[in-house]
């Protein structure tokens, strides 16, 4: 076996080595945020769209994405109704309200869910137990999700506090995650709504929910469906409301740019510490790089020495800055109590050591100029 | 005293000798620094043949182009001009990657040790032996250099827990390990005591001597001219005498020649 030399070169500056790894995991710990980020991103614009039981999306052309809508008139489902496939369709009403924490007497704002108690808009099974379905279809009572930051206060069935100036008892609970857009939410009939959420009426909606026959293709429906509404409604199939939602978080909001740019930056930055570590290395082995050429050895033997060492910090720095970014997924997940859906997936691991090795080989590659101009004739 | 002459400075009495008989070919090599007007030469014509087997040592005032004779002879630097023939091959005309597998042949000692302070005694031998890729007795050899160069109790130290001389015996062995038939070596006392100095000149004699080697000294230090079979003194890039120890001390004495020496 050859003498590992990059990785005794590595570990006999004790100090350098720390400090080496410790740059590398820092850089791979911001890369790790803000891929997250982004990752839940478009995790939560799925999240929500997989709680809600349809097939097909009716929206106003002028939506942004679920928490910014706009209304159109409940005759398009109505419509809707009629075309060959579509088993039911269900009006989803849409909004913010004032939601006052009945200790700290804060107010903040919730999503609110407005739906026809008799309509199954989601498929969490805990809406269908007899408790909540009552709880439903009482006034001035709604039902919260658990995954509401806890700002909000107590979420115990029959606590009572004030959303929008009017009192409210909460009815019942059940687990969803607001996502980026909300902090909270809430889910109450459509009655209710209108109050809480007055001037609205009721015949005016902000999605319309399109359930298909089993069997029916969502394409064909689709194309139907395009056929028949007048243009103030689009139409999606779930796959495509998902996608179009995560592309305003990610274009069209500067909140993807903002994760990219992070991404970039961390990179630039891991870049430069790595450049330095192994500057400071070469420099301090000169001599030893020279002899190395007057021994025998060529240019191509020290390019591999360098870049080994590279690849080995890579390696090194990956790994506690992995086990870090997990920690830090995890306490994320759990200061936004679930709602920001952020975890480590494989392909990301995969690709962050790509991008830490790619990182340390562009530091290496640039610091190798150096090395391989040692000159053998300078030793004598 | 002092021959300045463009003619060859001594007679060439092996001339029938065949080349495989020498280690070391020089006809008319010079050499320059430089390009253009900051051009400057610092070797005139020089011409040597060094016998296979032998112990030769390089003198000269400082600046007078030792070092720079040494690392064309070691395919260090590309050789310009005149023919330069190390171990049968003509160096002058070679480019860059042939250079390296010259050196190969080659064992270098320098007046620092040049070892790497993250291996061990033994591994910085075996980097030397790895370029044979001998990967199964790399161990053995080095432990067995290190053993003749009397560190058989060292092989495992890193140099920091190394003395000056003692380090020093390392690059030896590393030199040597390859069993190279030509030994360079410039000033390698020069960071040592006269003891360690001496001791380190000694090892390479006996080990030349047991092998077969040819090895060239650059060296300041008249302490160990005994150690030599022929004596070469070099005076601003010329070949200036070329006698065996006894005319080079009859010829020098002491005072001038030491005066000389240290001269800038
Ligand atoms: N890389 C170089 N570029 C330009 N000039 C050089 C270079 N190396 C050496 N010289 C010059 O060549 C001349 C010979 O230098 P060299 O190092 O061969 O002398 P030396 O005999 O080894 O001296 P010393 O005994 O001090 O080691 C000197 O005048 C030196 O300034
Ligand atoms: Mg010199």
């Amino acid at each position: 076996m050859r003498t590992p030399i990059a990785w005794l070169n590595l570990v006999h500056e004790k100090t350098r080595l720390v400090v080496a790894i410790a740059g590398v995991a820092f850089a791979v710990i911001l890369v790790f945020m803000n891929l997250g980020f982004l990752g839940s991103l478009a995790k939560t614009a799925a999240l929500i769209y997989n709680q809600i039981n349809a097939d097909i999306f009716l929206v106003s052309p002028q939506a942004l994405e679920i928490t910014t809508t706009k209304a159109f008139p409940i005759e398009r489902i109505y419509q809707a109704a009629g075309v060959p496939g579509v088993e039911r369709t269900m009006p989803l009403y849409v909004g913010y309200l004032q939601w006052r924490n009945p200790i700290t007497r804060q107010s903040r704002a919730m999503f609110v869910y407005g739906i026809n108690p008799n309509d199954p808009v989601f498929v969490m099974p805990e809406l269908r137990s007899p408790e909540n379905q009552a709880a439903l279809r009482r006034w001035d009572t709604v039902l919260i999700d658990r995954l509401s930051r806890p700002e909000f206060g107590p979420q115990d069935i029959g606590t009572v506090t004030e959303a929008g100036r009017r009192n409210v008892t909460i009815g019942g609970q059940y687990s969803m995650g607001g996502g980026f857009a909300s902090d909270g939410t809430l889910i109450m009939s459509d009655q209710n709504f209108r109050r809480y959420l007055a001037p609205i009426p009721l015949n005016l909606i902000n999605l319309g929910l399109i359930k298909l026959e089993p069997g029916a293709d969502p394409q064909q429906v689709k194309a139907e469906l395009q056929r028949i509404l007048p243009k103030d409604v689009l139409v999606f199939t779930r796959q495509e409301i998902i996608e179009r939602d995560r592309d305003y978080w990610i274009s069209a909001t500067s909140i993807g740019f903002m994760f990219t740019m992070g991404v970039i930056v961390s990179l630039v930055v891991g870049v430069v510490i790595v450049y330095q570590i192994l500057y400071t290395d070469i420099a301090s082995h000169m001599k030893q790089y020279a002899t190395l050429k007057a021994m025998g050895y060529n240019k191509r033997f020290l390019f591999a020495l360098i870049l080994q060492e590279a690849i080995i910090l890579a390696v090194l720095g990956y790994i506690p800055g992995f086990i870090i970014a997990v920690g830090l997924y995890e306490l994320t997940t759990r200061a936004t109590a679930g709602g920001l859906p952020i975890g480590m997936e494989v392909s990301r691991a995969v690709l962050v050591l790509v991008l830490t090795i790619l990182m340390c080989s562009i530091s290496g590659l640039i610091s190798v100029q150096k090395a391989v101009t040692a000159d053998p004739a300078d030793v004598f | 005293m002092i021959h300045h002459s463009t003619a060859p400075s001594f007679e060439f009495n092996d001339i029938g000798l065949a080349d495989d008989q020498y280690a070391v070919r020089i006809r008319n090599l010079s050499h320059h620094f430089g390009t253009g007007d900051l051009k400057t030469q610092v070797l005139y014509d020089i011409n040597l043949d060094l016998k296979r087997g032998q112990i030769v040592i390089l003198t000269g005032p400082s600046g007078s182009g030792k070092t720079t004779l040494i690392s064309l002879i070691g395919a260090l630097r590309s050789a310009q001009s005149g023919s330069l023939k190390v171990l049968g091959k003509e160096l002058v005309g070679l480019n860059k990657a042939q250079l390296v597998e010259v050196r190969r042949n080659i064992g270098f000692i320098f007046q620092a040790h040049n070892l790497f302070d993250s291996l061990t005694a033994s591994q910085n031998v075996e980097m030397a032996v790895e370029l044979l890729e001998d990967w199964g007795e790399k161990r053995a050899k080095a432990a067995e250099i290190l053993a003749k160069v009397g560190l058989a109790s060292r092989v495992h130290y890193k140099p920091k827990a190394l003395s000056g001389g003692q380090k020093q015996r390392v690059a030896i062995a590393r030199a040597l390990v390859n069993e190279p038939a030509l030994i360079l070596a410039d000033e390698p006392t020069a960071a040592l005591d006269k003891k360690s100095g001496r001791e380190v000149v000694t090892l390479m004699q006996k080990l030349a001597k047991e092998q077969g080697r040819t090895i060239l000294i650059v060296t300041h230090d008249n302490s160990i001219l005994d150690v030599a079979d022929r004596i070469i003194n070099l005076v601003d890039g010329r070949l200036e005498s070329d006698q065996s120890l006894e005319t080079f001390v009859n010829t020098h004495d002491p005072k001038s020649l030491d005066r000389r020496m240290f001269i800038m």
